[in-house]
């Protein structure tokens, strides 16, 4: 099956998820094809900034409650990226209220906002010719994360060299993507010091036997993201900056199905 | 010529015989079907009434679900509707196997089941389980 809805997951915040959504997705659309980003972090909803939208009539809040068709939640942001792609984006309502609702859904809520993930298969993929789905999701086993993995056909693994997070991932890898049988991309995030071609080898190695499972790419510290406080698409807005490199060859093996 | 007219009576009433008995039996048969469709739709609604109540195939229980039925639900969940022989070709089990596990997950209220012709479906009633 090739990897048309990708998940972007981890087991703690702070791991560069949304920069990875946001910035994979754009790759893509900068390549010519059709994508669209959901924030899928309903407790702290953070692309609606990231994204500088204009305020939205439907949210995907509203297609999970079956209160619009997805159409009505979408925001065409096509013009960021020139070029021949699409880029939309569906958000999530970053009202205390709406994130007060959404974090008192119960299970038969929740499975139905499965099915209605599930569906979207069929309404945009099919029907609407896009080409990949991201969703960026909350960290840690959240229904709305969870929901979003069993969604998807690849799931993109953040992690960083903290050992609290190594551990957890580790945990997660064994307990949840094995047991929905996902596929998965470990990206080690804000790597120190891995400048030098043999350190990297060395520590993509030990990185594969240590987690058992196949790695996206290792996306070093840089310090002009920092500086950027989540303020650009990066690798629109620097086409030849390393990162931009690194997420074009995430891209292409994602693309390629080759992530091993 | 008196005992040709018997013999030939004989096998007559014979088989006449057999074809009331035939047709008693029958009758029988179809009563006891029919007791046996009542009887079982009550057993199988008791079941889906009690599974019902907490029975909804969320991501939560389908984590805590065993490996064999997951894969199952999985499928199910992935079509949103399918036949025993679709689920098994995404599976890559028999589709007697998957058969069995469908089965299963209808009685433990997780899936429904609606016949059309000779095939039957198996999906997930979301509306209802709401």
């Amino acid at each position: 099956m090739s990897n048309k809805i990708i998940a972007v997951h981890s087991y703690k915040g702070g791991t560069g998820k949304t920069l990875l959504s946001v910035n994979l997705a754009a790759t893509f659309a900068k390549a010519g094809k059709k994508v669209c980003i959901f924030d899928l972090d309903f407790r702290a909803p953070s692309l609606f900034a990231i994204l500088k939208t204009p305020s939205a009539d439907f949210w995907l809040n509203d297609y999970l409650n079956n209160t619009c068709e997805i159409d009505k939640a979408l925001v065409n942001l096509s013009s960021r990226i020139p070029g021949d792609g699409k880029f939309y984006a569906c958000l999530a309502n970053p009202s205390t209220e709406a994130i007060r609702d959404m974090s008192s859904k119960d299970r038969k809520w929740e499975m139905r906002a499965l099915g209605r993930l599930l569906a979207l298969r069929e309404t945009l993929l099919k029907d609407n010719k896009f080409d990949y789905l991201f969703f960026d999701t909350s960290p840690g086993l959240q229904y709305s994360s969870i929901n979003a993995i069993v969604a998807a056909d690849f799931v993109v693994v953040a992690t960083t060299g903290d050992r609290s997070d190594v551990d957890g991932t580790k945990r997660m890898l064994a307990e949840l993507y094995n047991l929905f049988e996902k596929k998965t991309g470990l990206v080690l995030n804000k790597v120190l010091d891995a400048s030098a071609t043999a350190k990297k080898t060395e520590m993509q190695n030990k990185i594969k036997a240590d987690y058992q499972v196949p790695m996206l790419g290792m996306v070093p510290c840089f310090c002009e993201i920092l500086r950027a406080e989540g303020n650009l698409i990066f690798v629109q807005d620097k086409p030849d900056h390393p990162f931009t490199k690194i997420l074009a060859e995430m891209a292409r093996k994602i693309e390629t199905n080759e992530v091993t | 010529m008196i005992r040709n007219e018997v013999s030939n009576k004989k096998p007559l009433n014979i088989l006449e015989k057999i074809e009331e008995s035939l047709e008693r039996l029958n009758d029988k048969i179809e009563v006891m079907i029919e007791i046996q469709k009542s009887n079982g739709s009550s057993i199988s609604n008791q079941k889906t009434s009690l599974a019902l109540q907490d029975a909804s195939l969320d991501v939560m229980t389908l984590l805590s679900m065993p490996d064999h039925l997951r894969k199952t639900a999985m499928a199910i969940c992935r079509c949103s509707r399918a036949t025993a022989e679709e689920t098994s070709e995404q599976t890559k089990r028999a589709r007697a196997v998957e058969s069995a596990y469908l089965n299963q997950l209808v009685i433990m209220g997780y899936l429904k089941k609606e016949r059309k012709g000779r095939k039957a479906y198996f999906y997930i009633d979301r509306e209802t389980q709401s």
